[in-house]
């Protein structure tokens, strides 16, 4: 069998023939058992494969994968042209008469917590985080208690090699 | 929260939201199809950390070409495609990169392979669907990026070969060959894996 | 009238915005902060010296999005951080940390890479908590800082 005639077969069984050479080879591979295998082999490779679309799953968390995808996006948004800056007294004036009442609920919130709490401390973790670094990525685990932050600091070499400090901390 | 909000939003509700900016609405379209674009990541480059790379770089891009979704294909497919021309750019920066063996050099020619026996029992018969899953995915990672490349679009995403040529920036010719060959290879792939059971 | 209220809403903001002045912290005291150094391959152990993490450790890291299967550490130390007074803490000859507790569970991290700040995180670290500062090594590696309070 020639290259060509392979891969007119090939071309036959993905529908890639016009009509009149997709008859022909119909009537040759009815004839020629060379063709009639080959077709066969070529067939049953399409059927394995139609089957095997790669069950894969990203190796990698909801949360996760879509912080880094945000912030690529946020990185190359349009910087939008700042507003033009009202007086300083009219944002005092927006800013105050709003925060005025929030302080004195949150005032009596604060009061109400001390009063029943029986410990110090919040109950929800809140992350103030000042990166330095301005490729890190943040991460919240509520589930396990954990806050990530990746960085984009350059890697270490041979951490292990270097002996661990003393562990006495420096005063 | 948005998860509730847009869970049950169909995806071209989702896309309409998004191109008007709601990225809650994005990041439900990625959570729902994330892992099907980094599966063909994966199939194309197999490479757990470029196809997490890749994938990531189509979902941004995607966001950046929303406009342009008019609905002509599925969100899927659109995103499919994105992907996969990422991965293709990928693969040809590779390729300038790497010196090319004599074997790959015979793999574009076709040689060896066309003029191989043909292999009459089918070396997926009575397989477990998992382990046909896992033999394609070993027979797969041997190959050359080329053939693993052209399989990927005929097989997977169902393009034609003019389409593939287009894709692949080679000859329909080309495309044949190296998809005849890809086969050819995975069936004897497929059977010296049978053999060494 | 509109003036007494903009100096009502004034005074209740400078009061009450920053219970830190005016509601004194009950807490004057101390910390035990454990601070960890740890390696994270897909590889061979990188020295024999070293020991993986502990089991709850290890399960904590490997249910994160972290990709590595082993995690080895590589320096601990539990340091007691008295209130507001920066204390460094070497982790290794080129990583330090300067941690700062601030009360009330706050504390503030400084993470130095080779004398110079890498990064800077503030935030509340109560009991059972963890805090990871991570990033890439060479090789496919990973380096993590994790701080905790100490039991």
């Amino acid at each position: 069998m020639t290259e060509e005639q392979q891969l007119k077969l090939q071309a036959f069984l993905d529908g890639e023939l016009p009509e009149k050479d997709a008859r022909e080879v119909a009537a040759w591979v009815a004839r020629d058992a060379e063709a009639t295998d080959l077709l066969a082999e070529l067939r049953n490779t399409r059927k394995a494969l139609a089957d095997f679309e790669p069950a894969l799953k990203l190796p990698e968390s909801r949360e996760f994968y879509w912080s880094k995808i945000q912030r690529e996006i946020q990185r190359l948004e349009p910087v939008q042209a700042p507003a033009k800056s009202p007086s300083l007294f009219t944002l005092l004036r927006r800013a105050l008469l709003p925060l005025g009442a929030v302080a004195v609920l949150a005032v009596a919130g604060v009061f109400a917590f001390r009063q029943f709490s029986t410990q110090g401390g919040t109950s929800h973790t809140q992350v103030n985080a000042m990166l330095a670094d301005v490729g890190a990525i943040h991460y919240r685990d509520q589930a396990q208690g954990m806050t990530v932050i990746w960085l984009s600091y350059p890697a270490e070499k041979k951490l292990a090699d270097n002996p661990p400090a003393s562990t006495l901390p420096a005063k | 929260m948005a998860e509730t909000a847009y869970s049950s939003a169909d995806d071209p509700a989702l896309v309409r939201a998004a191109q008007k900016g709601d990225t809650d609405a994005f990041e439900e379209l990625v959570a729902r199809h994330r892992d099907k674009i980094y599966a063909r990541a994966f199939s194309m480059m197999r490479h757990e950390d470029e196809a997490v790379d890749l994938s990531q770089e189509a979902w941004v891009k995607g966001w950046q070409r929303l406009a342009q979704f008019q609905g002509e294909s599925s969100f899927a497919t659109w995103m499919t495609r994105i992907v996969i021309n990422l991965c293709l750019d990928e693969l040809r920066k590779q390729k300038r990169h790497r010196t090319e063996s004599i074997e790959e050099m015979d793999e574009e020619s076709g040689g060896v392979e066309r003029q191989m026996p043909v292999i009459t029992t089918n070396p997926t018969e009575r397989l477990e669907r998992g382990e046909l899953r896992q033999r394609i995915d070993q027979a797969m990672a041997q190959m050359s990026n080329e053939h693993r490349t052209v399989l990927v679009l005929h097989e997977f995403e169902e393009m034609e070969y003019k389409e593939i040529a287009k894709a692949m920036n080679c000859s329909i010719g080309t495309v044949m060959s190296r998809l005849f060959y890809a086969r050819r290879k995975l069936a004897a792939l497929l059977a010296d894996l049978k053999k060494q059971e | 009238m509109r003036f007494g209220l903009f100096c009502v809403s004034l005074l209740l903001v400078t009061v009450f915005l920053f219970p830190g002045v005016t509601l004194a912290a009950s807490d004057t005291g101390t910390v035990n902060i454990e601070a960890q150094l740890v390696w994270g391959t897909n590889g061979p152990k990188p020295d024999s010296k070293l020991k993986l993490v502990g089991p709850k450790m290890s399960e904590r890291l490997k249910s994160s999005p972290f990709k590595w299967d082993h995690y080895y550490e590589v320096n601990r130390q539990t340091v007691p951080v008295k209130i507001n007074k920066a204390t460094t803490i070497p982790m290794s000859k080129d990583c330090q940390i300067v941690i700062t507790y601030l009360g009330d569970s706050q504390i503030k991290l400084d993470l130095i890479g080779k004398g110079q700040l890498v990064n800077t995180v503030t935030q509340a670290l109560p009991k059972g908590e963890l805090l990871v500062v991570g990033g890439n090594a060479e090789n496919s590696t990973a380096w993590f800082v994790i701080i905790r309070q100490a039991d």
